[in-house]
């Protein structure tokens, strides 16, 4: 992670410089301290060069001088458009177009004067989200090529208000990018049991990590997760991350209800003997992202020791055709009784999800279910890739998801419910079957899941077009985006804790 | 439509159909229903005869009934009773809203459409009216005049939507309009030549390939009202095989119903004339066939539209959003409504979305949205609102137009790039756009209406006219 550090807004001697400036922003703009002091030490080349780029300070407009003079080998301005009501996401974009223009410098000082404490904390999460690389397998790549920014200084008059607030960004941002790596992660390195591993590891955060394997979850009868798991070489894994916070926080035990996360994590989805055509299945390595969200998102609670009691809980398998995998026609039997006609070995998130989530609500009774999955490409044709689709039974917690996607630029957005496509999932032979057809695709997934929430406060996050991005947005580069995490957290912060 | 006949009592029906609460079987049929089962479940039915006829039960539950219940369960009478020439449907029970709304299932129910048929189907239906019994005649036949032209209006539209695209050419389409005057509305075509002068360049590159040249027709309902109209502008493609990005052949026939907008507009207007209701309106319809010709618009080219902006043709298949980006224009700037409503079947991308169980609704202006959602659910005719971001937009920059009209790769949410490709036609007023691809028509019968057109929109936009813009 990048290194960031606070300090008093001062021209630096040397090295790189980013101004934050605000829409017609002058020196004498309370965001233009460091402006003015950079013109009068280059006598006057900073002023006249962003003149010349015709530099006014439009959100998200950018203009970089090289070498301008007084030292400085870069001088970065970046436009935050009005400042009177910039949302934290703003100033987090702003951060992020910073570190895209560092690329080439090893340190910089970011001035934010005229900002909050708070604020000039966002303005770090966005120069850290956005430096982020998955750089494990580049063993080639030239020196000279690589991004160098390490270090960023962000100067602000109220340091120490910027620390206490970049403490808690800074453990979401690190769950942000431990979601990123296991996201990018080969499915021949990252398979359940590696992933499972990995989860073990946060134990160090003071989570309680349990794992179930194939025998224990047989004994459970999970019969609709086994029946994945079951071509597979790799062993499947169910993980059980609990963090109690809250009872931590008032000295006591923790309460019966905590807060449920329930992740997909198919670590490589052929589509099993429903096989899917090769062209892009590369991609679906990413079809753990579900999962790779709930992982980051526990690890952003405890990291930032939230007041909250929370479970996290995925379904780890592997989605592979062979003698032994299921076949379409097969009818399994789910851990809630009900029996399901598995029409197409490619609708497989369901299943597995329709096991963890009716253990989480049997063992754990909790507030509510939130679970995500990577789960349908009919959500891409629905939303595209700007909102993930959301599904619940519960309106207020409806209204708190799409709250706190707004907030943090993770947008959902709700999709319908209802009798009329829970009948597309009738089956002839069994309780029911695990698709119902193109029309409505997402949907009849969601139905689906509804069936094995047992009517407790559920939400269902279909992000199957926006855990991976082909193109970098500010705070996101192209790749793996962690999303969810931060919009979970920012819900359970505005909402749950305290 | 059937004959709706209001009274008493019904001296001739040979069947007769009893809306029945939950545990409130009549005394005389109480035995025959519990050896049947029947208990008055919501949705479950019982036939019953006796020596009065037959008798139907009509299961309501529990709940207190709202209209979507009795007109569903009017639709079941009709459904079960279509062989029978002639039925009583025993509304005493109901309030006037509520029987009218039974009167009103059945009739959307009865419809079919036999005109091309040279002899008559086997089991062609032999219902042709209905005694709605009530011991309040007057109220209820004050319900029934408001209800049953939201009825006559959907059955219009059903009827255009039915007719294949040999039938109802662009010409044949207007020539349907005309004796809509006889109900007060002003009928006005706008010809080629009209649509060359007044530069409607998008709708006609879309009409370009076909022998049957494209055309654009206004209706205007008055009003008595001091206000401006508010508009419903639809989409008439009279045969879509998609130009020269030719569509597959299977299903390919479906495609004479993409003219389903342009019919729910048209008949939305019938139903506010048949009622004479006191708001101005407009239905604009750019009608055209997309046809595959050796003078069709191509992949590549770029339009002129109305607006004066540059479109990018990307994929001739997505022709609907070019002759309604048209359409909105040019409503906008000539007669400014108040509101402006687009019905289209647009894309399947809002299929895959949503199903055949909403229409996908877009908006630029949310209270708009939320009573046109309201409108939906109290008609039986629901719609789900449905996002444009901002990356909707931008994925349609042209490197050489003002605009591209769709996105050609796979797996595209193309429902959400349509209506972002409209609003750049509409300007500042409140508008709201129906996706009614998945609703339009139907493979099978539905609780409304038999296999076919469902006229969806119609009964709708009279509902949000009633609700909403009644008063200046």
């Amino acid at each position: 992670m990048l290194d960031i550090a606070f300090a008093k807004p001062a021209l630096p001697k040397s090295g790189a410089l980013v101004l934050l400036l605000e829409e017609g922003a002058t020196g004498a703009s309370p965001t233009g301290a460091l402006l003015a002091a950079a013109d009068e030490a280059t006598g006057g080349a900073v002023g006249r060069a962003l003149a010349a780029a015709e530099f006014k300070g439009r959100r998200g407009q950018t203009a970089t001088i090289l070498a301008p003079g007084a030292g400085l080998s870069r001088v970065v301005a970046v436009g935050l458009g009005k400042l009177e009501g910039i949302a934290a996401r703003q100033l987090e974009d702003a951060g992020g177009h910073a570190a895209a223009a560092l690329a080439r410098e090893p340190a910089a000082s970011v001035a934010a004067p005229g900002l909050s404490g708070e604020q000039a904390a966002h303005v770090a999460m966005g120069l850290a989200l956005r430096s982020y690389r998955f750089d494990r397998y580049r063993t080639t790549e030239k020196p000279e090529d690589k991004p160098k920014l390490a270090k960023a200084t962000v100067l602000t008059g109220e340091i120490p208000k910027a620390r206490d607030a970049w403490a808690g960004l800074k453990a979401v941002a690190e769950g942000v990018f431990l979601s990123r790596d296991l996201v990018s992660e080969p499915a021949n390195v990252l398979n359940p049991a590696e992933m499972a591993e990995r989860c073990r590891k946060l134990t160090a955060l003071g989570l309680k990590v349990e794992v179930f394997g194939p025998k224990e979850m047989t004994k459970l009868g999970f019969g609709a997760l086994m029946g994945v798991a079951m071509g597979s070489a790799n062993e499947p894994r169910m993980v059980v991350m609990t963090w109690n916070g809250a009872g931590a926080a008032k000295g006591k035990k923790p309460p019966a209800k905590p807060l449920a996360f329930i992740g997909k994590g198919v670590t490589f989805d052929t589509g099993g003997i429903s096989i899917k055509p090769a062209a892009g299945m590369e991609d679906m390595k990413w079809d753990m992202g579900g999962a790779g969200t709930v992982v980051g998102l526990m690890a952003a609670l405890a990291g930032r020791k939230a007041k909250v009691d929370a479970i996290g809980i995925v379904g780890l398998v592997e989605n592979m055709p062979s003698g032994t995998a299921q076949r379409p026609g097969d009818v399994v039997k789910s851990y809630s009784g009900q029996t399901i006609e598995v029409i197409n070995t490619d609708a497989e998130g369901r299943l597995v999800l329709a096991d963890v989530l009716w253990y989480c609500q049997q063992k754990y009774d909790p507030r509510f279910m939130v679970d995500l999955a990577t789960l349908t490409g009919a959500m891409i044709v629905a939303l595209g890739h700007e909102y993930a689709g959301f599904f619940s039974n519960d309106d207020a917690l409806s209204q708190q998801l799409h709250a706190a996607g707004e907030a943090t630029g993770e947008k959902v957005w709700r999709m319908p419910l209802g009798d009329a496509y829970d009948k597309q999932i009738k089956s002839d032979i069994a309780d029911m079957k695990n698709v119902g057809g193109r029309p409505g695709g997402a949907i009849t997934a969601a139905q689906f899941i509804q069936r094995f929430v047992n009517g407790k406060p559920w939400a269902h996050l279909d992000v199957a077009g926006t855990v991976w991005s082909g193109k970098d947005s500010p705070t996101v580069p192209k790749g793996a985006t962690a999303f969810g995490v931060r919009l979970l957290d920012r819900m359970v912060a505005e909402h749950y804790e305290g | 439509m059937l004959e709706v006949r209001i009274g008493r009592t019904a001296p001739s029906a040979s069947a007769t159909a009893i809306p029945v609460a939950q545990g409130a079987v009549p005394e005389a049929l109480r035995d025959a229903a519990a050896a049947d089962g029947f208990t008055g479940a919501a949705g479950t039915d019982c036939e019953v005869l006796t020596g009065q006829g037959r008798m139907l039960l009509l299961g309501l539950g529990t709940a207190a009934p709202v209209e979507e219940d009795l007109r569903q369960a009017g639709a079941r009478a009709a459904a079960a009773l279509i062989g029978v020439a002639h039925i009583a449907l025993d509304a005493r029970a109901l309030r006037a809203p509520l029987a009218a709304a039974f009167a009103a299932g059945a009739c959307l129910r009865a419809w079919r459409f036999e005109r091309l048929r040279g002899r008559p189907a086997e089991d062609a239906p032999k219902l042709s009216a209905v005694d709605l019994v009530t011991d309040q005649p007057d109220a209820v036949a004050a319900a029934w005049r408001h209800a049953s032209a939201g009825v006559q209006g959907a059955l219009f539209a059903r009827d255009l939507v039915a007719e294949p695209g040999n039938e109802l050419t662009p010409q044949e389409f207007a020539a349907r309009l005309q004796p809509l005057a006889r109900h007060g509305i002003a009928i006005g075509i706008l010809g080629k030549a009209e649509l060359e002068r007044q530069g409607l360049g998008a709708l006609l590159a879309v009409g370009q390939g076909s022998a049957h040249p494209p055309l654009m027709a206004v209706l205007r309902w008055k009003g008595r009202l001091k206000a401006p109209p508010v508009a419903f502008v639809g989409k008439g493609i009279t045969f879509d095989t998609g130009g020269l990005c030719i569509k597959g052949a299977e299903g390919m026939e479906a495609m004479r119903g993409d003219m389903a907008g342009a019919a729910a507009a048209a008949g939305a207007i019938l139903a506010l004339a048949l009622r004479n209701s006191p708001a101005p309106a407009l239905a604009v319809l750019p009608i055209a066939e997309n046809a595959t010709g050796a003078a069709s618009y191509r992949p590549g080219d770029i339009l002129r539209s109305f607006s004066g902006k540059t479109i990018e043709v990307v994929d001739t298949d997505a022709e609907g959003r070019l002759v309604l980006a048209d359409a909105l224009a040019w409503t906008a700037r000539q007669h400014r409504p108040r509101a402006m409503i687009d019905l289209a079947t647009l894309t399947g991308s809002i299929v895959t979305a949503l199903g055949h169980h909403h229409a996908g609704l877009f908006d630029n202006n949310a209270a708009l949205a939320a009573r046109v959602a309201e409108a939906g659910r109290d008609v039986g005719e629901p719609a789900w609102r449905m996002p444009i971001g901002e990356g909707h937009r931008r994925d349609l920059d042209s490197a050489i137009a003002d605009i591209r009209h769709c996105l050609s790769d796979r797996m595209q949410p193309d429902a959400c790039h349509g209506a972002a490709f409209l609003r750049d036609f509409v300007g500042d007023i409140p508008w709201a756009h129906l996706d009614i691809a998945g609703v339009a028509s139907r493979a099978g019968a539905e609780a409304l209406h038999a296999q076919g057109p469902s006229g969806y929109g119609v009964r709708l936009l009279d509902r949000l006219v009633a609700t909403h813009f009644e008063t200046a």
